[in-house]
């Protein structure tokens, strides 16, 4: 099997400038699967930057993919805000209440501060780390809960998608509330010396429509990215689930990179957008990743190569989603390997 | 069926698709104020627009919040009507213990199908979210359930569907009831590992495989 002949930095430089590569950049998704590489417990994460930054780098270097991404939960800029998390001992943290109970407290909802609120300074101190060790060859980036979904998690996703047809301006007021979350937290990332990366899972097709998109979703995240774009950043975009009918305003929101879910299609996304934008994908978290061989990941692997490698803008393999927490090792180093033997230009 | 009747089942109907919670409320005042039969109200009026609705979200017209806002026009005028149900007349319904499973909060996917379920003329006990194995298996002992509805959209808790399926095996009541399963990081695949009776993409469909489920042993008595 070929090595790597470059670092992730050296790589990515290189392939947004045209000029030869070893081999495609590729990003199985890594979050709390980091906790299994130092063998501590994915709740041991809360509120220590230090060990989520020790995982993470540990896990970087254990696969050798080319991001490593801040990442425990979606939940971090709601808990920074006042809603209730959850946190199991050794799996990943979930909702346990939004912010507000009732909508006559909406008054109460200010902007997080990334430095004081909730686990959000220890995401950033897991950012420096990460830079400080190893900066120097591999991307650092900051996940981001953008403003939509983050108003789910404010007053409750039943609740929003009700208030979308009874309360719109409600729905814009907790989109603007997120935003200047979002906004400080990018900011915060930036100054860190690493990338907002951006996840969107409630501003799906497979919850809300193109046309609500449009209305709820895109103003602020067009906001976002321009901020971000004004800080000298590229923004690489995630929205779970079905997408095929908001490639157009993903794009038009600014994005560089659209990250594709296993629920949509990486051939039509590169048919599509792929001469506007770069895209990465797609290989199923939970029934490749999760549950199959290395023999089954290397096929899908294969697979998203097959529809997306000649993307015009660039092609990053990588898992449709964040990888569950006990994906098997096995699995992860057979979709570096499998990018690693098709070598440059790709052989599949 | 009488014009009036055929008028006012239409009218619940289209209150639901419409998404008209007043309507349906005045639609149903009027049945139950002409002594219309409530149960043929409820079947061929809101459950009729109710499946409309999941027509329509299949299609990708509508998408969840607009299928939520039905869901409440269909629940008002049952509200209004349920009263008026007599019981008599009224066949026994197959019973379906639901909820997410537990470590996961994400229960839009399983209030879908629960309404939809409710919609197909199902007796639905909904448990919530967060919901322990153990939880699943008393409550479906306890109402005599036909059928066990586990949902997650968290591959983290994706195991808790196995428990729940091990301990009917251990206590050597796996075959009183039906498990399937369904979310996001759900597939046929994990359905047949952990042994579930069925798999179900979306709510449409996990209304046809509860139908065809629960379908043999009508035939059976």
């Amino acid at each position: 099997m070929r090595r790597d002949q470059m670092t992730p930095l050296e790589r990515l430089a290189a392939y947004g400038a045209g000029a030869p590569i070893d081999r495609l950049p590729c990003v199985p998704i890594v979050g709390n699967t980091a906790a299994r590489v130092i063998g501590v417990k994915v709740g041991d994460f809360r509120g220590n930057g230090a060990l989520i930054a020790e995982a993470q780098v540990a896990a970087y270097r254990l696969f050798g993919y080319d991001i490593i991404r801040i990442f425990t939960d979606l939940y971090t800029h709601a808990e920074a805000m006042g809603a209730k998390v959850s946190y199991p001992e050794d799996e990943t943290a979930f909702l346990a209440a939004p912010a507000i109970a009732d909508l006559s407290q909406i008054d109460r909802l200010r902007p997080a501060d990334p430095y004081r609120d909730g686990n959000l300074p220890q995401h950033l101190e897991a950012m420096r780390r990460a830079v400080d060790q190893v900066g120097d060859e591999v991307a650092v980036t900051g996940a981001v809960t953008c403003p939509f979904t983050n108003a789910s998690f404010l007053v409750g996703a039943d609740k929003l998608a009700r208030l979308m047809m009874r309360s719109p301006e409600t729905v814009h007021h907790l989109c603007e509330i997120s935003l200047q979350t979002n906004i400080a937290y990018a900011g915060a990332i930036i100054d860190a010396g690493c990338t907002p990366s951006l996840t969107d899972a409630m501003s799906s097709m497979s919850v809300i429509s193109p046309r609500q998109f449009r209305e709820f979703s895109f103003p602020y995240l067009k906001r976002l990215i321009d901020y971000i774009h004004g800080r000298d950043r590229k923004v690489t975009l995630h929205i779970c689930g079905k997408t095929s009918g908001i490639w157009d305003a993903m794009v038009e929101a600014g994005a560089d990179c659209l990250s594709i879910d296993n629920d949509a299609d990486l051939g039509e996304a590169r048919e599509a957008v792929g001469d506007r934008v770069r895209l990465m994908g797609n290989v199923h978290p939970s029934e490749v990743m999760l549950q199959g061989t290395p023999e089954t990941v290397r096929r899908a692997t294969l697979a998203c190569l097959a529809q997306a490698k000649d993307t015009p803008r660039g092609f990053i393999v990588a898992s449709g989603c964040s990888l569950p927490t006990e994906t098997p090792f096995a699995n992860i180093h057979a979709m570096l390997d499998t990018v690693r033997d098709a070598g440059w230009p790709v052989r599949c | 069926m009488s014009q009036i009747e055929q008028e006012l089942f239409q009218r619940l109907s289209d209150a639901v698709v419409d998404m008209d919670e007043d309507e349906a409320v005045a639609a149903a005042n009027e049945v139950v104020e002409r002594g219309i039969d409530a149960y043929r109200a409820i079947e061929l009026g809101l459950s009729a627009g109710m499946e409309r609705a999941g027509q329509l979200f299949d299609e990708e017209e509508y998408f969840i919040p607009e299928l939520l806002m039905c869901s409440d026009a269909m629940y008002a005028g049952m509200d209004v009507l349920k009263p008026h149900l007599r019981s008599d007349g009224v066949s026994e319904k197959h019973k379906v213990v639901i909820g997410v499973v537990e470590g996961d909060t994400h229960d839009i996917g399983k209030n879908l199908v629960k309404i939809m379920l409710e919609t197909s003329g199902f007796d639905v006990t909904d448990l919530g979210r967060d919901i322990p194995p153990a939880r699943f298996v008393e409550t479906a002992k306890e109402i005599g359930a036909n059928i066990i509805a586990l949902s997650t959209l968290m591959t983290t808790t994706m195991e808790g569907m196995g428990a729940v399926v091990r301990q009917l095996s251990e206590e050597g009541i796996r075959d009183r009831f039906k498990v399937i399963v369904g979310g996001g990081p759900i597939s046929q695949g994990f359905a047949d590992r952990i042994g579930a009776d069925g798999y179900a993409v979306n709510a449409a469909d996990a209304i046809r495989l509860a139908r065809s489920l629960v379908a043999p042993a009508e035939a059976a008595a």
